[in-house]
């Protein structure tokens, strides 16, 4: 068997990486694949947060590259599926004690047994987001229709465009928030995609669903009613190659919105 | 006639004074008093009505001089309430008690003795044993007997009859008492004994590290790093001892000790005691929130069903202490003394 390496990157920090990661992680282990999350950052490890995992972890994947554990044992199953693993950073070291190498060896053993291995990239664009995306021929790129998360985003797709091992480069759309797409005061999907003119896989709504999810250490794929939930399915879906239709972000429309609507048309044009 | 023993006691007799200010007065000189560094007071206050507040600044001026409050006597209602509020023991000494004269041998005390005397006219206690430092109090029989009954535990750990007390205070050094009181408050019902799952058993096979053997050293025996300092996350603390922390250990943080971890206040992070294979060695924390609880090869990691987010602030504390037994890591928990 040989896995599918994606890296889950963006530039900025904040956008949704790793709930991102840990959300379509749940969502293709649910469809009965063997996953691994690999947190990569280093010294500010969430995934393991997000998923609940944090007091189950003994060895981190710097255990591993030193040859303290087998890697084997570093991975940690989730309490749910067992067909999802997680590889957690090490917390009390940084990006240093990791080279791109070493990654990719890692990369390699996982996906000999693996159906997905998704790489939880650090923000920034220094070793540590060199180092994971070392091992990854695919990458997935989380933005959020914001000037400043696009313009990174836009510098990290140059920079994954030079290398040679990745294949493909999707675009996640985060935190959109479709009645501020509506009255003009956010950049529309297709305004984010004018700019970076990559493969859209996902646009995920804004959902406070999320910010509950984190803290309880549940992905909010678990959540059959949020909305969030759903669009993380969908691009889960998309991953494995189905056609499956954007979501109708749009609230139910009535006369006073259609009219609200087209009264923000026409002030945005004036 | 019984004698009564407070171990390293002090007596400070205020109940002469007539009101919360000439109080004040009369104990912050004596209290400047270098002698009075590191006692136990016993504090009598006669008939003055205290309220909360007076009685807590009070203590808290004894204990700005390192000393602390081992039991005041009070004949006043409000007083005594204030007292009990506050945690502070309230025992009698009884009017008739025989205020033994100081015969230290160190003349120089002696001095400074009589000049306190001179100031306050109350000071007043005490036989000095000066070579063990300890301090006798002649009481009368109605200090210790059944009509003043002994009513914590902490007043059994330091008052014995003078018989015992002697030999003891010669050959058994002070931790002797950690277990008796240990025992006690057990039968006293003060300390349950818990083996709920509020930590989970980990399977993770051989961890010790290479070379390292399962040992029962005394972990007393081991040096000890103290730290007084928040543990934050990603932080570690490794020591080839005991590590004694004066903060809260944040989760994400990391103690890794030969010997014992003691945490005065929230331990929230992974505490790994006897790291090299002590299995007697303990952690312990006023909190005990540990992500995972390590002890020797024994790794145990917190119930899901106590998903804290994050350290909880509180004021509430129940210190609580882990260590092995039968194979097993045991929570003996103190509880409040209701």
């Amino acid at each position: 068997m040989t896995g599918r390496v994606i890296v889950i990157t963006s530039g900025k920090g904040g956008v949704g990486k790793t709930t991102t990661s840990a959300n379509i992680g749940t969502a293709l282990a649910k469809e009965g694949y063997k996953v691994v999350l690999i947190d990569t950052d280093l010294g500010l490890r969430n995934l393991d947060l997000l998923l609940g995992l944090e007091n189950r972890i003994v060895y981190t994947i710097v255990d591993v590259i030193e040859e303290r554990c087998k890697l084997r044992q570093a991975l940690v199953k989730d309490k749910k599926n067992p067909n999802l693993q997680l590889l957690a950073a090490a917390q009390t070291r940084d990006k240093s004690a990791v080279n791109a190498d070493q990654l990719r060896e890692i990369c390699e053993k996982l996906k000999e047994e693996n159906d997905f291995v998704l790489v939880d990239c650090p923000a920034g664009i220094e070793q540590g987001f060199q180092n994971a995306v070392a091992g990854a021929s695919e990458a997935i790129v989380v933005t959020t229709p914001e000037m400043s998360a696009i313009r990174d985003a836009d510098r990290i797709v140059g920079l994954l465009g030079p290398k040679e091992e990745i294949e493909s480069c999707k675009l996640i759309i985060n935190r959109v928030r479709p009645s501020l797409i509506k009255s003009n005061e956010m950049m529309s999907v297709e305004d984010v995609l004018g700019i970076l003119e990559i493969p859209l896989v996902g646009v995920i709504p804004e959902d406070t669903g999320i910010i509950t999810s984190t803290n309880k250490g549940e992905p909010i794929v678990n959540d059959e009613e949020a909305l969030a939930g759903k669009a993380y399915r969908n691009v889960a879906q998309r991953i494995l190659g189905e056609e499956v239709p954007f979501l109708d972000l749009d609230e139910p429309k009535g006369f006073v919105a259609k009219i609200k609507n087209a009264f923000a048309k026409w002030k945005a044009k004036v | 006639m019984e004698k009564g023993f407070v171990e390293n006691g002090f007596i400070i007799d205020l109940s002469n004074t007539k009101n919360t200010t000439q109080l004040v007065f009369e104990l912050s000189t004596i209290m400047e008093h270098p002698d009075v560094k590191g006692k136990r007071i016993c504090l009598k206050l006669g008939g003055l009505d205290l309220k909360q507040s007076q009685l807590l600044s009070i203590k808290a001026l004894i204990e700005s001089m390192d000393a602390e409050i081992a039991f005041i006597d009070t004949t006043s209602e409000q007083t005594d309430a204030s007292a009990v509020s506050l945690g502070i023991i309230v025992s009698k000494l009884d009017a008739n008690t025989v205020v033994p004269s100081y015969k230290a041998e160190n003349t120089e005390i002696k001095e400074e003795t009589v000049e306190i005397k001179e100031e306050s006219e109350e000071v007043s206690t005490e036989t000095q044993n000066s070579e063990e430092k300890v301090i006798e109090i002649h009481a009368d029989s109605e200090l210790n007997n059944e009509t003043n009954p002994i009513n914590t535990v902490l007043d059994i750990e330091d008052t014995y009859s003078e018989e015992t007390t002697q030999e003891l205070s010669e050959i058994i050094p002070s931790e002797h008492f950690d277990n008796d009181f240990e025992s006690l408050a057990m039968n006293e019902g003060l300390i349950s004994k818990e083996e709920i799952s509020k930590y989970i058993l980990l399977d993770t096979g051989e961890v010790l590290p290479e070379g390292a053997e399962e040992n029962t050293i005394d972990t007393k025996t081991l040096p000890t790093l103290y730290l007084s300092q928040t543990l934050r996350s990603g932080q570690t603390v490794n020591y080839e001892g005991n590590i004694f922390i004066v903060g809260d250990a944040h989760p994400g943080s990391e103690i890794v000790a030969d010997g014992d971890i003691t945490v005065w206040g929230i331990l929230g992070g992974i505490a790994h005691a006897g790291a090299k294979g002590n299995i007697t060695s303990k952690v312990r924390a006023l909190k005990l929130n540990a992500i995972q609880l390590r002890i020797a090869g024994l790794y145990a990691r917190r119930n899901d069903t106590l998903n804290v987010p994050y350290v909880q602030k509180t004021n509430e504390f129940t210190p609580e202490e882990a260590q092995i037994e039968e194979g097993k890591i045991v929570i003996y928990k103190k509880l409040r003394r209701d």
